[in-house]
């Protein structure tokens, strides 16, 4: 690449950050409609969000569940893919199950969960956990399925077990795999945060945009929008720096292999 | 060292169809002897490979090593594939590390072994490299070093050099006979290229298809060591590979057609 081009390749995201926000301007100075502020109002009214206390813990408090439905569902999602994807019996008899649970709306469920579990900590929490659950049990059963059966047997030559081939071999083989998922279930945590919080209203970042909605505070509703989209994009492109680095290995390289018997 | 007793594998290849892979094998193969099972593709051999590894159990008949029922797969005997079967998330050092590692050596010793096996097939310098950096035949000298690194009692080397270009398997037909020259274990290669066969082995193992059986047994009487430059021009390898080509020709003449 030319040092040129490599500027704009790193200029872009930035323009176009700043074209959808000149879009925004124009279009709601276009429209002149109460609920829909300009782009500089609605930035103007984030550091508010980020100053006040009690928006700050409730913002916490989403990401706390969100981290805790994550990890848990992350904890219990690959094991069960990989096992999947390397036991017909357990495939058989997950599968059907799965793909019943599949296509529902995981915040369609909130309702119900709230009616046994209440609006508290642990529903929204299952409510993540359900969301993140599909995505990482899938790639993780698909990446399990995909490991070369000649992989697992050299590690049996070798003299490992039935369980340390899954955890030490078919675990590693299918990680990039596994990795995509959970960037999948990442976003999936963050927008069941919010809309299992838009249900069971009474803390969270979901709380406060439905709230500013209700009370018509359409300035505040949009920085939160800035807010949430913001803190999806910072996680995703964390998560996307670790997933790089723990997979480099697979990652297609674009120098041809050494020419050499 | 190895016996295989009348074994048959049957593979269900649907609802009600079955697949006669290997129609009562019966083969010995002594300590030390270098034994190819030669034969066209669907014949079965790599399926009786993979029956001596234990990767598979026969459908009757048993297999035996040193006298013991061969039940699954073990550190005595090595199994080297086609496809590599690289651990492409280890470095070559950390792939030829993995075996001795796996039985308890101690890391500075697996580590000093494994870079000495790694010198030996030719890759010094390449100790940090990913699979993936790799060349196919740079590949295949790795998993060579992968699997003598846990010192099995017999190699089992699955077409190891079918997915070369001819020069790469060339060379390394070349290597694998110096280095097998050194301590003269036990292999038993599968191949369907007869000069493969005749130039590495004792003996040639030749098979027929649809159902595999074993269709005859060649002595390849030819010393040790070879050279294939000089073997290429000996009229007694020649003979050997002929008179196999001419037996496999009339396999296809008198059978259902290749």
């Amino acid at each position: 690449m030319t040092q040129r081009g490599a500027l704009i390749a790193r200029a872009a995201p930035v323009l176009a950050c700043i074209g959808l926000l000149a879009l925004w301007q124009v279009a709601s100075l276009l429209l002149k409609n109460d609920s829909f502020p300009t782009a500089v109002e609605a930035i103007r009214a984030v550091p508010a969000i980020l100053g006040d206390k009690e928006a700050l813990i409730n913002i916490l408090a989403s990401l706390r569940r969100m981290a805790v439905g994550f990890g848990v569902a992350v904890a219990v999602s690959v094991p069960l893919g990989l096992l999947m994807g390397r036991s017909r019996q357990v495939q058989a008899f997950f599968n059907p199950l799965l793909m019943v649970i599949y296509p529902v709306p995981k915040a369609a469920l909130m309702p119900i969960i709230m009616l046994w579990l209440g609006v508290g900590d642990i529903a929204k929490t299952l409510v993540i956990f359900l969301g993140v659950s599909l995505p990482v049990i899938y790639h993780s059963f698909e990446g399990a399925k995909a490991v070369e059966e000649k992989m697992v047997w050299s590690g049996a030559a070798m003299g490992l077990s039935a369980a340390q081939r899954l955890v030490r071999i078919v675990m590693p083989a299918a990680l990039p795999e596994i990795l995509t998922g959970c960037r999948t279930g990442l976003v999936l945590a963050l927008i069941t945060m919010i809309t299992s919080e838009m249900i069971a209203r009474q803390s969270g970042a979901g709380n406060i945009l439905f709230n500013a909605l209700d009370m018509g505070q359409y300035d505040t509703v949009f920085a939160m929008i800035i807010i949430v989209g913001a803190m999806g994009i910072c996680l995703d492109a964390a998560f996307e720096r670790v997933r790089a680095r723990l997979v480099r290995w697979s990652e297609p390289q674009f120098d041809m292999p050494l020419s050499f018997s | 060292m190895i016996e295989i007793d009348r074994v048959s594998q049957v593979f269900q290849t649907s609802a009600r169809s079955d697949h006669l892979a290997l129609s009562d094998i019966s083969l010995s193969v002594e300590e030390g002897a270098f034994v190819s099972i030669l034969g066209p593709s669907g014949c079965g051999k790599s399926t009786l490979l993979y029956i001596v590894g234990g990767f598979v159990n026969p459908t009757s008949g048993i297999a035996k090593m040193k006298g013991k029922t061969i039940t699954g797969p073990g550190p005595d005997r090595g199994p080297v594939f086609q496809e590599f079967a690289l651990f492409p998330w280890k470095s070559v050092l950390g792939n030829v590390m993995y075996g001795p590692r796996q039985q308890g050596v101690r890391a500075v010793d697996a580590e000093a072994q494994s870079r000495a096996l790694i010198e030996m097939v030719g890759l010094k310098g390449y100790e940090n490299f990913y699979p993936k950096e790799l060349s196919g035949g740079m590949k295949q000298r790795v998993a060579l070093a992968r699997t003598l690194a846990y010192h099995p009692e017999v190699l089992l080397m699955d077409e190891p050099f079918g997915a070369l270009d001819a020069h790469t398997r060339t060379r390394l037909q070349n290597d694998l006979l110096n280095i097998w020259e050194r301590d003269r274990k036990t292999v038993i290669f599968v191949t369907h290229s007869v000069d493969e066969a005749v130039f590495l082995s004792d003996k040639v193992v030749m098979m027929s298809r649809s159902p595999g059986r074993i269709r005859q047994i060649v002595d390849i009487e030819l010393p040790r060591p070879r050279r294939r430059t000089e073997l290429l021009l000996d009229p007694r390898y020649q003979k050997f590979v002929v008179d196999i080509e001419r037996m496999f020709d009339d396999d296809d003449e008198a059978g259902p057609g290749a």
